[in-house]
């Protein structure tokens, strides 16, 4: 197998996408619904993330101004208003952040937060909402047991919700107010409280990725190499993309992606080559572009040396 | 059956009781009634009525409320006309001779009171007038002469503005209730100090508190027990947040009502417990409402009426009621109110109150998020006048102007002007503190300003000599120095200044703090019309988290931080 490009776009794996941003671009609500209904409910919120990013305009506002209790809107207007707001504040460190851009970051926030606690306060059980509450919960900075306590209304709305799993991991990692033992045991927890072969060994992979990045070394393999840190990401790897019962489901290709980024890192070709054939030219964006700006280079580097290596089981 | 007549000009309302009989005499005057400098006149009226009584071999006080003022006593019909009768003979002949002595007590009293979270909600709703008053100590007391006690006793105690009630077989027949004539008065005013609602701060360590100005009545009081059920449910049995989780109903006036919600939490617990107190408001305001909820809080309320009315229990809350202006129907049609709430009513409820609502959030956390403005802590402009500069912190002044004083600094601005100030304490080495009916506070030490003094001459010779209340030397050692920057430092070191004046911003509060009482920081939920216990699971952490919590709070909050 000699994979040429790099497929970023989610649509690719997923085709309810395409359908989804078609209805979108027609402004065709019920076009919308009909494909985020159709969804599971891990993959309903990847959706509505990935939708709130697209050119919509003000169509999330206008389709929940007609119906606010509609909660699929609502999630969508929150997602669109948090997404809007954080294209704003850029993804920088808060130190060459403006106090403008924080201002107006933070008014976005506000404003997706009256549609979400209204949305929560009428549907409790919509894991999206969840989702998008995790995001306004670390942009406003309501602090670790406010956000502790919706990611557990979410648990409860859908116990192994992958979107919001990977957001409240977010929230752990020490630049936002966690600490990294906490989040390495939660990671840990929440891919054992999981069936096996499902996609939540990835969080313990992402763990992983957030501290060697949080580390800030000149060389980020040093961290990956650690016995102990190869160990526990076998473990995650032997219990998701290893497994036998492991599918390509929604959310797939962003488990293998990641874990072939840390095995590639980490200089382990034999781990990470079978990752990268299974992924043929699909990959993930996050969590590369934490290596550079350019993620398609930087995934073709990694990508060619470690099939070169001819480890491909 | 709640039986009305007339004895001597005062109404009476009689009903049966199950036990001992008893009775109450209620006047319509409490704490909002007060200006602040004569802060604590009703409370000491009640102690010089009731100390002639002195050790009598039954069971008699008084309590001075917000509103209303009542003495009440158990005991056999004798008793209760003995009681009642001297009660009038007493407030119209006040025993002058103890006024120091009861002042005394009424100190002491203060010192061993718990302090209430509804207070600080009152505060900061009201300002320091009618009802925010509570909120502040009596420091009027050193100030109240035996002319300000007849005035206030004329005013408020009289047939007019009295209500007795008496549970029991009948009403004693010697009861002649001998008061003077005079007339009913209106229930005191609901100042805002708000600009916007929904408002919130930062109040006391380990509590969530809120409170909403609602039209009174039983959807209100239906909403109010909801919430209680449903934070009850959410916060302490779902989440293991809050041990205890309360609301609380209480008539203000003749057409609205005060309802708060209190529930406490450990302190990493806080955020989570705002987070949801937020989410369980927002529940009801959009309508997902139990209907089961709705009928087992309208069962419960419904027994509860049903047994209050057998026991004589409603008798004085109907006192209040008659001396308020509100009407007080047969128990049938308030059982048939209470019967016809529904979830629809709960709603509009909720909304109502979400409106209005004040919301406290623990120290270093906020409502902001939730769409909670944040209540002013500074004032908006400052006097035109001469400054005197600060000895310790550089940039900071006090400006005196013929119209009031401003403390103006980097990071605070505080004016009280004196056509709008409730008081004026002062002491003999020169101190001076003024606050503002918004709730500002202006507090000057001269020694910590160049001329410090000729400010305080000036203020004195400006302000209104009414506002001042003198106060009793303060133990020299007190009396703060300051503690001039050194120059060198003055600039190259700006890491080390904010340290220290922020030693000094918290020894200036925690002497406020301690002083004065204000919120000494274990809360309780203490309300003047419930039983509610205290919160047992603050009360362990007593007086260490107080004071750390006390001067957190005063430090953020702004208003006394001046």
């Amino acid at each position: 197998m000699n994979p040429g490009d790099v497929v970023l776009d989610p649509a690719a794996a997923h085709p309810e996408l395409t359908t989804l941003r078609d209805a979108l671009a027609r402004r065709d609500w019920w076009g919308c619904r009909a494909v985020l209904d159709g969804a599971t409910p891990g993959a309903r919120s990847g959706l509505l993330h990935w939708a709130a990013e697209e050119e919509i305009g003000d169509f999330a506002q206008a389709v929940w101004e007609a119906d606010a209790r509609d909660n699929t809107a609502a999630a969508l207007l929150g997602l669109r208003l948090i997404h809007t707001g954080w294209e704003i504040r850029s993804a920088a460190r808060a130190q060459y952040v403006s106090r403008d851009q924080f201002e107006r970051f933070h008014d976005y926030l506000r404003r997706a937060e009256a549609v979400l606690i209204d949305a929560t306060a009428r549907q409790p059980r919509d894991p999206a909402l969840w989702v998008a509450r995790l995001l306004t919960a670390r942009g406003l900075s309501v602090g670790q047991a406010e956000t502790r306590r919706r990611y557990d209304r979410l648990a409860a709305a859908d116990p192994h919700h992958l979107p919001g799993q990977l957001q409240y991991l977010q929230s752990l990692c020490p630049k936002w107010g966690g600490s990294w033992e906490r989040l390495h045991s939660w990671a840990r927890e929440s891919m054992l409280a999981a069936p096996p072969g499902a996609l939540q060994g990835r969080l313990v992979a992402e763990a992983h990725v957030e501290h060697m990045i949080g580390l800030e070394q000149t060389d980020p393999a040093a961290y990956l190499t650690d016995a102990t840190v190869r160990e526990e990401l076998y473990e995650a790897a032997h219990r998701s993309v290893w497994h036998p019962d492991f599918r390509r489901e929604p959310g797939w290709v962003g488990a293998a992606s990641t874990f072939a980024m840390v095995f590639a890192v980490g200089r382990d070709h034999a781990a990470s080559a079978p990752l990268f054939a299974m992924l043929g030219d699909l990959a993930a964006e996050h969590p590369w572009r934490y290596l550079e700006d350019d993620v398609v280079s930087t995934i073709k580097r990694y990508r060619r040396a470690a099939l070169a290596s001819g480890a491909v089981r | 059956m709640i039986a009305r007549s007339e004895i001597g000009g005062v109404p009476v309302l009689h009903g049966p009781t199950t036990g001992p009989a008893r009775a109450g005499l209620v006047f319509r005057v409490g704490m909002a009634d007060e200006p602040m400098t004569r802060r604590g006149i009703t409370h000491l009226v009640e102690h010089l009525a009731l100390s002639p009584l002195g050790l009598a071999d039954f069971h008699y006080n008084g309590s001075t409320g917000t509103q209303f003022t009542s003495f009440h006593m158990t005991g056999t019909p004798d008793e209760l006309a003995g009681f009642v009768d001297g009660v009038c003979a007493a407030l119209h002949d006040l025993p002058l001779h103890r006024l120091d002595t009861e002042r005394d007590i009424l100190r002491a009293e203060a010192h061993s009171r718990s302090h209430s979270a509804h207070e600080p909600l009152a505060l900061w709703r009201h300002g320091a007038r009618d009802h925010g008053v509570l909120a502040y100590p009596e420091w009027g007391l050193a100030a109240i002469t035996p002319d300000d006690l007849r005035y206030w006793v004329a005013r408020y105690f009289t047939r007019d503005n009295a209500v007795l009630w008496v549970a029991g077989d009948q009403v004693p027949v010697g009861i002649r209730l001998p008061l003077p004539g005079g007339t009913r008065q209106p229930s005191p005013a609901q100042s805002s100090a708000l600009p916007v609602t929904p408002a919130c701060f930062a109040g006391p360590d380990g509590v969530v508190g809120w409170s909403a100005v609602v039209g009174a009545g039983p959807a209100a009081v239906v909403f109010a027990d909801v919430l209680e059920r449903t934070m009850f449910r959410t916060l302490r049995q779902e989440a293991g947040l809050s041990y205890a989780a309360n609301t609380n109903y209480h008539p203000m006036g003749t057409g609205t009502a005060l309802v708060t919600a209190l529930a406490d939490c450990l302190p990493d617990k806080q955020g989570a417990v705002l987070g949801g107190f937020v989410d369980e408001l927002a529940a009801l305001r959009v309508g997902r409402i139990d209907p089961a909820d709705v009928q087992a809080v309208i069962r419960k309320r419904h027994e509860a009426m049903l047994l209050a009315e057998q026991q004589g229990d409603r008798l004085p809350e109907q006192a209040r009621a008659l001396l308020a202006g509100r009407d007080i129907p047969p128990i049938e049609a308030e059982l048939a109110a209470l019967a016809a709430v529904t979830p629809d009513d709960v709603t509009a409820l909720a909304q109502q109150a979400y409106a209005t609502g004040l919301l406290m959030t623990p120290p270093e956390t906020t409502g902001t998020w939730a769409g909670f403005t944040a209540a002013p802590t500074a004032s908006e402009t400052v006097v035109t006048g001469t400054p005197y500069a600060s000895l310790e912190e550089p940039g900071t002044h006090l400006i005196v102007a013929a119209d009031g004083v401003s403390l103006a600094g980097d990071d605070r601005r505080a004016t009280v002007r004196f056509d709008d100030c409730a008081i004026v304490r002062a002491w003999p080495h020169g101190a001076r503190m003024l606050i503002g009916h918004d709730g500002v506070v202006v507090n000057i030490e001269p020694t910590l300003y160049r001329d410090g003094h000729h400010a305080v001459a000036w203020i004195d010779t400006h302000c209104p000599p009414a506002l001042r209340v003198d106060e009793a030397a303060r133990d020299p050692r007190a009396i703060p120095r300051p503690e001039p920057e050194p120059v060198a430092h003055s600039r190259v070191a700006p890491a080390v200044e904010p340290e220290r004046r922020q030693i000094r911003a918290t020894s200036v509060l925690m002497t406020i703090f301690l002083i004065s009482g204000v919120i000494r920081g274990i809360i309780a939920v203490r309300d003047e019309f419930s039983e509610d216990g205290p919160i047992a699971g603050l009360l362990t952490a007593g007086v260490v988290i107080a004071v750390i919590g006390g001067s957190l709070l005063w430090r953020y909050r702004g208003r006394f931080l001046a």
